[in-house]
């Protein structure tokens, strides 16, 4: 049974980006074709990101820097990584892990993502991250999409998963990182098993389309999906360290991104340790004095980071700044949200440099279309595709449109981090395909001189801070809410968050909106999402707009709440 | 009820975690899922929970959980005398 379920997994995540590339006739996009870390045919991403790091002699350098919310300090060499993943991919082997099995990391950024994260990759387990504030909602519908079989995680979260335990058959294992007993017969101690463990695994030969990586993304139906990336990304991976962020052996690199999210796997762990980069990590929040002394005192030479975050900077006192000597900082870079014209006018003055915008997704595994050092930026426009990256903007007929026009912005497929499938849903990944593009769901224009100009999305996804939220997550968990009779999420435009989540309401006979009901709304969607899916203002309606076969007008919404033109309302149920 | 043990069940229930006690020193970094979003709902249930209100001065001010009982502590004092 086991075996068939596994089956059906590789053939759908296979097919059809096997059958596009194939009508094409070849990878034509592969620009990474003989890196010199790849040696002996060996793509595994935990292998080339510790042990050949320590084969080329850096086993005494430090690889990882992880910096405390009350100053404690980790520090790992590359030798510590190889060490500890490899435990971890024994411990996960002991356990009856075998290859395509699916394990995911729900903890904070604490110093024991990495090892799991790269001593599950050493395995060939399909490793999965999560968000440390998703509800139990959200673990439930990732969790059990996924199939997963263990999840490691820490005492205070495990309640969450003990809720939903009973709705998870293929969960077989819990492992906690913070107690020093085995619990029970599947919820164990990491710190018993590791060691136990061997410290040393030899990590089996790993082809370029073995299953890597897994994040989950809302789209603006259903359920999230599960995007699945293969070993072969760290090539697009480790090229765009080089090409996009300049990183260069002695550089001290600080991405502030979580590792739920795309950008804290491909870049906070993989890309700069594939090329023996030393990392920074910080475990605590937003602070920005404190973000300011871990640039200064760490000597941090490149900066990933988001518009949230430095928007957030730019609404400090600009004395805050000046006491902080940035003078090693090279580059500064930004991911998650198009970046305004004012921060890269606020970085230049107070951090020195140009802040270089980054635009990709979860989907495509690494950086697609950049600003990047060398290339004049044009504040708010994304920059120009990467090196052998074809973008274009098509209509919805799938013809490429001329400069200037605004349409889908679309990639064709084929580079080496692109997706190989929606875990799963096969059928969905093929729908992402038309007209021989892949169609990222964000419009946009090419200038005449070939800079891309976000415009919005074509779909209703929520970008709020950089991370995508689905309407239909929210509206579900709301309508869970006692008094509440219907709901309907979109996205408003914030000066802080870039969109910022709105809530329409209706209702039950008997109930009147009031502080303690929103409480009680917040909270739910706090605590059976996430916070980051928490509306922050929320509307009361008498009903909310559909059609007539009960579509949520979520574009009605959006009109209503800008207090724009809805446009064509004839199909509308209720107004 | 204690304000202090109030507040604590307040916590519980805004964190969804049983096992939290606080202390005055207590800060963000100290208890998992408390982020800039689950602050606006702790200082929302706080406010409800006490039925008072907190300016936005106010809130500047709070350092840690000491901090925010304190204000909870004046508020309720300066109602009841």
């Amino acid at each position: 049974m086991k075996k068939n379920a596994k089956d059906i997994r590789s053939k759908a995540f296979a097919e059809p980006c096997e059958a596009m590339l194939a009508k094409k006739g070849e990878r034509t996009l592969n620009m990474s074709a003989n890196p010199s870390f790849i040696q002996n045919g060996q793509y595994n991403i935990g292998h080339i990101c510790t042990r050949l790091q320590c084969d080329q002699g850096l086993s005494n350098k430090t690889a990882l820097r992880w910096l405390g919310a009350h100053g404690e300090r980790v520090e790992w060499t590359f030798g510590d990584l190889e060490e500890k993943s490899s435990r971890f991919a024994n411990v996960l082997q002991k356990t009856g892990f075998s290859a395509g099995d699916v394990f995911f990391i729900f903890l904070p950024k604490i110093p024991e993502v990495f090892s799991s994260f790269l001593g599950a990759l050493k395995a060939r387990v399909i490793t999965g991250t999560l968000f440390s504030n998703f509800g139990e909602d959200a673990l439930l519908d990732r969790l059990g999409d996924a199939k997963a079989k263990g999840i490691l995680t820490r005492k205070s979260y495990l309640k969450k998963l003990l809720r939903i335990r009973e709705k998870l058959p293929d969960l077989k294992f819990i492992i906690l990182t913070d107690v020093p007993e085995h619990q029970a017969e599947d919820i164990l101690s990491m710190p018993v098993l590791m060691q136990a463990a061997s410290p040393s695994f030899e990590t089996p030969l790993t082809t370029p389309d073995t299953p890597s990586v897994l994040h989950y993304t809302s789209g603006s139906t259903g359920k999230p999906k599960g995007v699945l990336h293969c070993h072969r990304s760290v090539l697009i991976q480790n090229r765009t360290a080089t090409e996009v962020l300049h990183l260069q052996p002695d550089d001290i690199f600080w991405c502030t991104a979580d590792h739920g999210w795309v950008t804290g796997t491909s870049y906070g762990i993989i890309a700069p340790w594939s090329m023996g980069i030393t990392q920074v990590h910080f475990g605590g929040a937003y602070d920005a004095v404190e973000w300011f002394k871990i640039l200064v005192e760490q000597r941090v030479t490149a900066w990933y980071t988001a518009p949230t975050a430095l928007r957030m900077l730019m609404r400090e006192e600009p004395a805050t700044f000046s006491q902080f000597d940035l003078s090693k900082l090279r580059h500064v870079f930004s991911v998650g949200e198009p970046l305004n014209p004012e921060v890269i006018s606020w970085g230049k003055k107070v951090l020195g440099h140009d802040i270089y915008d980054t635009w990709w997704q979860t989907e495509t595994g690494a950086i697609m279309i950049t600003n990047r050092p060398g290339l004049p930026i044009k504040p708010g426009s994304m920059g120009k595709p990467l090196t052998g990256i074809e973008a274009a903007i098509v209509s919805d007929k799938g013809e490429v449109l001329a400069d200037n026009q605004q349409g889908n912005l679309c990639l064709r497929p084929g580079w080496d981090s692109m997706f190989i499938s929606y875990f799963q849903h096969a059928d969905v990944y093929r729908q992402k395909f038309r007209h021989g593009w892949y169609m990222t769901g964000d419009t946009a224009n090419r200038d005449r001189e070939g800079y891309y100009w976000f415009r919005g999305r074509s779909d209703d996804v929520i970008n709020t801070a950089g991370h995508l939220v689905s309407p239909f997550e929210v509206e579900s968990a709301l309508l869970e809410v006692e008094g509440i009779a219907e709901s309907g999420v979109i996205g408003a435009p914030d000066d802080l968050l870039w969109e910022k989540v709105v809530a329409f309401v209706a209702l039950r006979k008997g109930y009147e909106w009031n502080r303690s009901l929103e409480l009680k709304a917040r909270l739910h969607v706090s605590n059976r999402v996430s916070t980051m899916a928490t509306p922050q203002e929320f509307k009361v309606l008498e009903n909310i707009p559909k059609n007539k076969s009960g579509k949520i007008m979520r574009r009605v919404l959006k009109a209503k709440y800008l207090g724009t033109d809805a446009g064509d309302v004839s199909t509308l149920d209720s107004i | 009820m204690k304000t202090a043990e109030k507040l604590n069940d307040i916590f519980r229930t805004v964190f969804e975690n049983d096992e939290i006690n606080i202390c005055p020193e207590m800060t963000a970094g100290d208890i998992d899922g408390w982020d800039s979003l689950s602050h606006v709902n702790l200082i929302l249930a706080v406010e409800e929970g006490f039925s008072i209100r907190f300016t936005e001065r106010e809130l500047l001010t709070f350092k840690n959980v000491g901090d925010l009982l304190r204000n909870i502590e004046n508020k309720l004092g300066a109602a009841g005398s």
